[in-house]
């Protein structure tokens, strides 16, 4: 038996860097919390949308070969970081998880007749993909549904695509996502399959999985924000004559979320790459990266709703925003039960591992 | 970023054959084995690593270590780990702090031999009334011409009783002073009056008591200026509690406590796996295909995966927290058998998730509470000390 070592770098290049700076000073700038709560309740913003396709955001992530500038997963993780951070009320991490697998879809020689692709790549028609038809047929919450006219699911082995003239309404949601129904049996829902075959469960998968980990990073960047505000709070208000940050019931909390940041954080920027660069090494790593960011997302934004005392509950307080939005991101695509369903696949891997493990110490 | 597989050069393969040969002529891996990142590997296991430097391999060769990188660095705590070898014998947090304040005696006649391995350290920092507020030490240390005459007691002496000198936190001023009287010194255990007395943990480890009483030492065994203790002892702690040096990005991001605890994490998932794939459910199905064992498991690896992912003085509370929280899971996941001992007729995987749930509660206690950690954390945060 021979070791195994791999490396653990996270460090980010200094392109990779640059572009973090521009998308924070650009998200921090466009999407003030005025904006976010403008938008509300629909969560779309058509002059931020406007913003994101001008500055070239869509297709960072895209392709080269079908009009993308050849970024990768990556890339767009570091996006979702900055819409999670100004929570953001673009659909900006649907669309282009859609428009690459719509590119994968391509290269494999499905017809995108049904859609009209340079619309598509420029933004003006907003795609979106149906996370639940991993598992369930039927009708399905959509996330960007209420925005999107065009859905990629998958259904009975094959990858279809779901077009609509008309926006479907959204689902009322204490986030106030754009999340709609969605039904391939609806009068309203014209179907095309793009895939069928074998290829397709697999490219399906892969593209399950991106999605998995841009929310994720979406997460990220909500509990990242979340952290700051509540330090900021605890820093400046005062109680007994001290500022409340001076009590470890306070700080030790704060302390908590901070974990909760830089593990969510690691872990999605880790499965982003290892997914982009190793996609059959360890494929469960993309429902570890969302369900560990979906369940310190909702601890540590309640968390930091009770730092602010009375004040976190009210509807005026920034950090009850964040904590809204956290729920309607993190369950649309099906909660951590789901996860943990596809993490078991990694006890299989394991149990044989061990069983090679344990022929190889006999002969020790 | 960047976190493919290291290809190995061939020097790597040999070395590795080399160390797994050395090994197998030394050692028995016992499985029953878990705290493997406690406890202490026996003499003559250390005596071969000390001969070829692989005590400090991080070492120049002229210093006692065996000039290896953090690829080889790496390969060695894996394959330890591997084979239930106790690592914990390195001085590495002791010696940069040897180097910098120790008398020239010490650095002539001691640094040499701790370097290599030869000889031991542990670490005198805790008392009876005082554990996480160090700068409250009373074991007095008086200053008699060219010697020094030692007073106290000291808690928490883990392997006080098979170490060759202790890293001792004395008080030589008023208590008062709190860390502006506070002197360190390197004492021999051989000492006449030094005494290490066994305390027996969850778990089945051993730590001490060690009693100070009379104890003379020369002078040449101070570390640093008189009542100046706190900056002798602030340079291991730090290192201690840091995250460890990256150069390559081949070494874990959780720090060398994290990344331990994380490893028996490791064999303690495994160990529930295992119980999981000998168990048939009444229907004759394996119990690894029962769906509240698999989302407890999945569960399990989900948090230790995210222990791996808990960057620098973040590893070591998250990885305690999450081993004992896990320990507990698991043992109700195999109930009843998780609660049977090693050798017990039914017991699990070598009794690993029992011995574990023993094990655990001290992870998140040595080397630093977590409440400590998390202070440390809320102080980098830029947050206040703590009321």
């Amino acid at each position: 038996m021979t070791l195994v070592l791999r490396r653990n770098d996270y460090t980010l290049s200094d392109e990779q860097v640059q572009l973090v700076d521009m998308l924070r000073s650009l998200f921090t700038e466009q999407s003030a919390i005025d904006v976010v709560r403008a938008a509300e309740p629909l969560g779309f913003d058509q002059n931020l949308w406007s913003t994101v396709q001008d500055n070239g955001l869509l297709t960072i992530s895209i392709p080269e070969s079908v009009g993308g500038d050849g970024g990768g997963l990556v890339e767009l993780v570091l996006a979702g970081i900055e819409i999670g951070r100004t929570a953001a009320p673009v659909p900006l991490i649907d669309h282009v998880v859609t428009m690459r697998l719509l590119a994968v879809l391509k290269a494999a020689g499905a017809t995108l007749d049904a859609l009209d692709w340079d619309a598509a790549l420029a933004g003006d028609l907003i795609v979106s993909l149906a996370p639940i038809s991993t598992w369930e047929l039927g009708a399905q919450l959509v996330p960007s549904g209420a925005v999107a006219k065009a859905v990629v699911a998958f259904k009975d082995g094959e990858i279809i695509l779901m077009t609509r003239e008309t926006y479907a309404a959204q689902a009322q949601n204490e986030g106030c996502a754009p999340v709609a129904w969605w039904s391939s049996t609806d009068a309203d829902v014209r179907i095309t399959t793009l895939l069928a075959g074998a290829e397709a469960k697999g490219i399906w998968e892969l593209a399950h999985r991106e999605w998995r980990i841009a929310t994720a990073s979406s997460l990220v960047g909500l509990i990242a924000i979340s952290s700051e505000i509540a330090r900021g709070y605890a820093l400046d208000r005062k109680a007994f004559g001290v500022t409340i940050a001076k009590f470890q019931a306070i700080s030790h909390q704060l302390a908590d979320i901070h974990m909760d940041v830089v593990t969510a954080r690691n872990m999605t920027m880790k499965a982003a790459w290892l997914t982009e660069n190793e996609p059959e090494f360890r494929p469960e790593l993309a429902a570890m990266a969302m369900a560990h960011a979906t369940r310190a997302a909702l601890r540590s934004t309640a968390k930091a709703v009770h730092v602010h005392g009375g004040m976190g509950i009210t509807n005026e307080a920034d950090i009850s925003l964040f904590y809204r939005k956290v729920s309607s991101w993190s369950l649309v695509g099906g909660g951590i039960r789901r996860d943990l369903d596809d993490i078991s696949t990694a006890i299989d891997h394991r149990a044989q591992e061990l069983a090679i493990a344990a022929l190889t110490s006999s002969n020790r | 970023m960047d976190f493919s597989q290291v290809e190995l050069t061939s020097d790597q393969l040999v070395f590795e054959k080399e160390i797994r040969e050395l090994i197998s002529q030394n050692w028995t891996p016992n499985l029953a084995h878990i705290a493997v990142d406690h406890d202490r590997m026996p003499q003559s296991v250390r005596m071969e690593m000390s001969k070829r430097g692989w005590i400090h391999p991080e070492l120049a060769v002229e210093a006692g270590g065996a000039g290896l990188g953090e690829i080889e660095l790496e390969m060695i705590t894996n394959l330890f780990d591997e084979y239930y070898i106790p690592a914990n014998v390195s001085s590495s947090l002791l010696i940069p702090t040897l180097e910098k304040f120790g008398s020239q005696w010490l650095k002539d006649n001691v640094l040499p031999g701790i370097r290599s391995g030869e000889l031991t350290t542990c670490l005198g920092y805790s008392e009876p009334d005082n554990g996480s507020d160090m700068a409250a030490a009373t074991t007095r240390a008086v200053q008699d011409g060219d010697t020094w005459v030692i007073n106290g007691q000291k808690m928490w002496t883990t392997w006080g009783n098979e170490s060759d000198y202790v890293f001792l936190l004395t008080r030589t001023g008023a208590v008062e002073e709190k860390h502006r009287t506070l002197t360190m010194f390197l004492v021999p255990m051989n000492t006449p009056g030094v005494e290490a007395t066994p305390v027996w943990i969850l778990g089945g480890g051993r730590t001490n008591v060690t009693f100070y009483t009379d104890v003379i030492i020369s002078d040449n065994f101070r570390i640093g200026p008189v009542n100046d203790g706190w900056s002798v002892m602030s340079e291991p702690l730090a290192t201690e509690h840091g995250a460890g040096v990256v150069t390559e990005g081949v070494a874990p991001v959780n720090g060398s406590m994290g990344a331990g605890f994380s490893r028996v994490f490791q064999k303690l998932v495994d160990g529930a796996i295992q119980w999981a794939a000998s168990r048939t459910m009444p229907d004759g199905r394996s119990r690894l295909e029962d769906p509240l064992v698999r989302a407890a498991l999945a569960e399990a690896m989900l948090d230790l995966e995210m222990c791996w992912n808990a960057e620098g003085e973040l590893g070591k509370p998250m990885s305690a927290e999450a081993l004992a929280k896990q320990a507990d899971k698991l043992a109700d996941m195999a109930a009843p058998e998780g609660l049977l001992d090693f050798g017990v007729d039914g017991s699990i995987a070598a009794g690993i998730i029992a011995s574990e749930r023993q094990h655990a509660p001290g992870t998140a206690v040595y080397g630093g509470t977590t409440e400590i950690y998390r202070n440390n954390l809320a102080r980098r945060l830029g947050l206040p000390r703590p009321y």
